[in-house]
């Protein structure tokens, strides 16, 4: 559990918005405090700032979500490792220890039938080897991920582009409201947080650094996956390409690309991302 | 078990190779604005024979962050971070440790050491050891723990001469320095005139991430100008 005081002087400091999220999170890292750096920044209005973000903080616990800041012992270990994480998650359902062993799975909200397949094949075989499938809840290929990881009895953490408390796509709100049970749901903007063109890009960002690895299955140039790749790379994070996306120039300039994997079957999945990301040790 | 290639082939994408030219500090390869040295080399001294850094690490991006983090984090992540962190010594050791001789003029490095943190306290556990005397092949058999923070009250950040002590006199032999970062170079070259005065030979550092700031004058664009994805068969050395 977070400690309350700190979490309270994060949203104070979020709140004020003085700079960029990320920044907020190297410095509350490297002073490992955020009310010091509140202090630092706001000096006399600390006081009050902190009083108005506990009551918000109170609001929003009563309303069954979780807050992780990068002080929890709680907040993931695969997303503390990137630069860009955001210095506050909200969590709907829970995060467990065995999360650490992620994959993000996802692609077209117009995936064709082929497509559909290939997604619940890979995330059937990812829950085969005790892997949670991570998405981002959008139609098409996300839901297919999650959803299959559910029927399979595995774990699935979606990752959205609104606050927990909004739902974009509308129809998928049962499923957001099912994932917390056998998984969680994930936010890094304020629970009331509209979709908007910037959010996605920035969730891409979070569902790179909860995974492992992130596998793009049917995708066209105009894809969001497109933009997760990219980040995912920017994060030293494999990226695997299904070889049906080869025949379009973007995904075969991606694949030449260091550090992306081409996959020809689902079970090669898994198998990858074990090698890539074993700690045992190294060879030549 | 992941090899070499495919551990380095995560960081081709964000890592930015050093090169020599005008406005790059003959010493350390920091960014300056057309001066032969940057400022800390050339207010402090340079007991060094040479410097090579594998890549520059800029201020909040990905290398920078996994150079502190590596240190600071626990549990599987922390041991996936210092993989690869050793995958990047070891690929770069094994094209461009004859480079980093011929500029220190040594035939070899029969000796590997670590440049121990400023801070005591922080040293005891360092996993940089861990790196490179057991995870990477090239050096694993040549590593030797030479060196000790000294009890000497000074600063943790600062060069001094007194900053740490060996552990054994040396007799010429040429020493290979190995840092996960350089900043202002005041470790490395505090344990460089440890070893000095111990009686080493020939002294070279190899540094992961020279740190540099994006925002600093010109560096965003002069980072943006060098290659990318990183090319393994040239060095900060050898390039021309």
């Amino acid at each position: 559990m977070s400690c309350a005081p700190e979490t309270a002087a994060l949203v104070a400091l979020l709140r004020a918005g003085k700079r960029n999220p990320t920044v907020y999170a190297d410095l509350v890292e490297e002073a490992g405090s955020a009310r010091a750096v509140l202090d630092d920044e706001q000096g006399l209005l600390a006081g009050q700032l902190l009083d108005a973000a506990a009551a918000e903080v109170t609001a929003w616990s009563g309303q069954g979500m979780e807050l992780l800041t990068v002080l929890d012992p709680g907040y993931p270990a695969n997303l503390r490792a990137v630069h860009d994480r955001p210095p506050l998650i909200f969590v709907a359902g829970r995060l467990a220890a065995r999360d650490g062993r992620a994959v993000a799975v996802i692609g077209t909200r117009r995936p064709s039938p082929s497509g559909l397949d290939r997604a619940r094949a890979i995330a059937q075989e990812l829950v085969a080897c005790g892997y949670t499938v991570v998405s981002g809840l959008a139609a098409g290929i996300d839901t297919a991920a999650h959803t299959t990881a559910l029927a399979g009895g595995g774990r699935t953490i979606a990752v959205i582009g609104t606050g927990l408390l909004c739902c974009y796509p509308a129809k998928n709100a049962a499923l957001q409201r099912q994932i917390p049970a056998d998984g969680a749901v994930i936010s890094q903007f304020w629970p009331d947080a509209a979709p908007s063109r910037k959010s996605f890009p920035l969730r891409n960002a979070v569902m790179s650094g909860m995974a492992l690895a992130t596998v793009i299955v049917e995708a066209t140039h105009t894809s969001g996956a497109r933009t997760q790749a990219r980040l995912a790379l920017a994060h030293g994070r494999p990226v695997l390409l299904v070889d049906s996306l080869l025949d379009q120039r973007w995904a075969a300039e991606l694949a030449s690309r260091p550090g992306t994997h081409v996959i020809r079957t689902p079970a090669e999945v898994p198998a990858v991302v074990e090698r890539l990301t074993s700690t045992r040790t190294l060879v030549a | 078990m992941p090899t070499v290639r495919e551990l380095t082939a995560l960081y081709e994408n964000f890592m930015l190779a050093p090169r020599r030219g005008p406005g790059v500090c003959v010493s350390c390869f920091n960014l300056t604005d057309g001066y032969r040295r940057c400022y800390a080399c050339s207010h402090r001294a340079n007991v060094l024979d040479v410097v090579a850094p594998i890549s520059y690490s800029v201020a909040h991006e990905q290398l920078h962050h996994v150079l502190a983090s590596y240190k600071r984090l626990t549990g599987e992540v922390a041991r996936r971070l210092r993989i690869q962190l050793a995958a990047l010594l070891w690929r770069y050791l094994d094209g461009h440790e004859p480079c980093v001789a011929r500029a220190a003029g040594a035939d070899a490095f029969p000796v590997v050491t670590t440049v121990p943190s400023g801070d005591r306290g922080r040293d005891d556990r360092h996993p940089l050891r861990c790196i490179v005397g057991e995870l990477v092949a090239p050096t694993r058999t040549r590593h030797e723990r030479l060196l000790r923070r000294s009890s000497a009250n000074v600063d943790a950040r600062a060069f001094d001469e007194d900053k740490y002590t060996t552990v054994r006199p040396l007799d010429g032999e040429p020493i290979l320095l190995i840092d996960d970062t350089w900043t202002t170079g005041s470790n490395a070259q505090s344990a460089a005139a440890a070893l000095r005065a111990a009686g080493a030979g020939p002294l070279a550092a190899v540094v992961i991430g020279r740190h540099v700031n994006r925002d600093w004058h010109e560096n965003d664009r002069r980072l943006r100008a060098l290659d990318q994805p990183f090319d393994w068969t040239r060095c900060a050395l050898c390039a021309q």
